[in-house]
């Protein structure tokens, strides 16, 4: 480690951005009903999130790479959620908080999506009504978990033109003839 | 019904000390007849239903009084007068609340209710109108009361009863091209499958018209 002689230390590249990006997560605010309140909780003093490094809300979608979605969404609304999340950069991750966004809820009625998972990716589900801080809390660290677990850059590098790559249980050239198949696609 | 109606109770009313009134229906026209000790001097005001049957005549169509509250039903076309005059002529100038009631009867099945507000006198006038399905057309009052704005418009996006004169008559909170209006009691509470498209899964794709295609008895598409 670092000393006062001059020290280095040497990891690997993916060990030291998914430790950057886990824990600077910018969560985007996706505040829609009374999970909102609980959300502000999640990112004010008294619960801290800023431990974890997410306590910047971005409301531009372009500097967020966490959704927050918190509350029943309507019909309506699913398609400016939908358009707010492609509008964020990748890589991003998504928290459903709260039984409404997740399932739907107790709004089992025409105007309320069913779930958000119905139009848009969901890493984390919530359960709650609202979910306490500390489960938002807990939602953010199994994202921070998922995050660490990442291949963030060889798996890019060997998507341009490695040699030779996995695919769908095949070893593929980078010409993309099939060399061998080792395994069942999953 | 041979026997006379008699108003129902709670069998456990004689201990509680706040009675609890409810009004089913068979029981109801021994009810009309009661006082409501709960009630308030504020909604029970027979001079101003007086002097409004005395200057519209034959367009009131009714007064009922129930639980000491005064409820005017008056002909669709004359509400904008009715309107008018009472917040002009006897102090009424705020509309507190509009909505709309579907009763589900062969005529006349829905009915709007005007709640109005005597600042002055703190005195409280609710007034019906009733339409038939065929044409659900009530004259706007917004050039009276502009705070109908979007009552009549969430009326209108709900129960589908037109208003006509309204500024801007279009969908509250529905989007703009669903076609049905949901407050209707025909409407189903689950709604309808393929009215309201979903956001595409995967960017190009398209809209998922039905989240659930296999409760509702169809096959997913791939």
């Amino acid at each position: 480690m670092l000393n006062n002689e001059g020290g280095f230390l040497t990891t690997s590249v993916d060990a030291v951005v998914n430790w950057a990006r886990s824990n600077s997560l910018m969560p985007m605010p996706m505040g829609l009903a009374c999970c909102a309140i609980e959300m502000m909780g999640f990112a004010g003093p008294k619960y801290d999130v800023a431990r974890f490094g997410s306590e910047a809300m971005r409301f531009s979608p372009r500097q967020a790479d966490l959704m927050i979605v918190a509350g029943w969404c309507s019909y309506k609304m699913a398609h400016a959620v939908r358009r707010v999340w492609d509008q964020m950069a990748d890589p991003k991750w998504c928290i459903a908080m709260g039984a409404c966004a997740s399932t739907g809820g107790m709004h089992r009625c025409y105007g309320v999506v069913q779930g958000i998972d119905n139009f848009m990716p969901v890493d984390v589900y919530v359960p709650g009504c609202p979910p306490r801080p500390e489960a938002v809390i807990h939602a953010l660290m199994d994202i921070q978990e998922k995050i660490r677990n990442e291949y963030s850059v060889t798996m890019d590098e060997r998507e341009k033109g490695a040699p030779m790559r996995l695919e769908h249980g095949d070893i593929v050239s980078a010409s993309g003839d099939v060399i061998r198949h080792v395994a069942e696609a999953h | 019904m041979s026997q006379e109606a008699q108003p129902m109770t709670d069998p456990g009313q004689e201990k509680q000390t706040l009675k609890f009134y409810f009004t089913p229906r068979q029981a109801l026209a021994g009810e009309l007849d009661q006082k409501n000790p709960h009630a308030k001097d504020s909604t029970f005001q027979p001079e101003v239903v007086e002097a409004l049957g005395e200057r519209f005549g034959d367009t009131i169509t009714g007064v009922t009084e129930y639980a000491s509250e005064h409820t005017v039903f008056v002909e669709k076309s004359a509400i904008v007068d009715v309107c008018r005059h009472l917040k002009e002529e006897m102090g009424y100038t705020y509309l507190s609340e509009m909505g709309t009631i579907d009763r589900f009867t062969e005529e006349d099945r829905f009915e709007v209710y005007y709640s109005l507000v005597n600042m002055q006198t703190q005195k409280r006038l609710r007034i019906k109108v009733r339409v038939d399905e065929e044409d659900p057309v009530v004259p706007s009052v917004v050039g009276v009361f502009r705070s109908a704005n979007w009552h009549e418009r969430e009326a209108w996006d709900m129960m589908g009863i037109r208003f006509e004169g309204h500024p801007d008559l279009r969908r509250m909170f529905m989007p703009e091209d669903f076609e049905y209006h949901p407050a209707r009691k025909e409407f189903p509470t689950l709604g309808i499958p393929g009215s309201l498209p979903l956001p595409p899964l995967v960017s190009d794709g398209k809209l998922t018209l039905d989240p659930f295609p296999r409760a509702h008895g169809e096959l997913p598409e791939d």
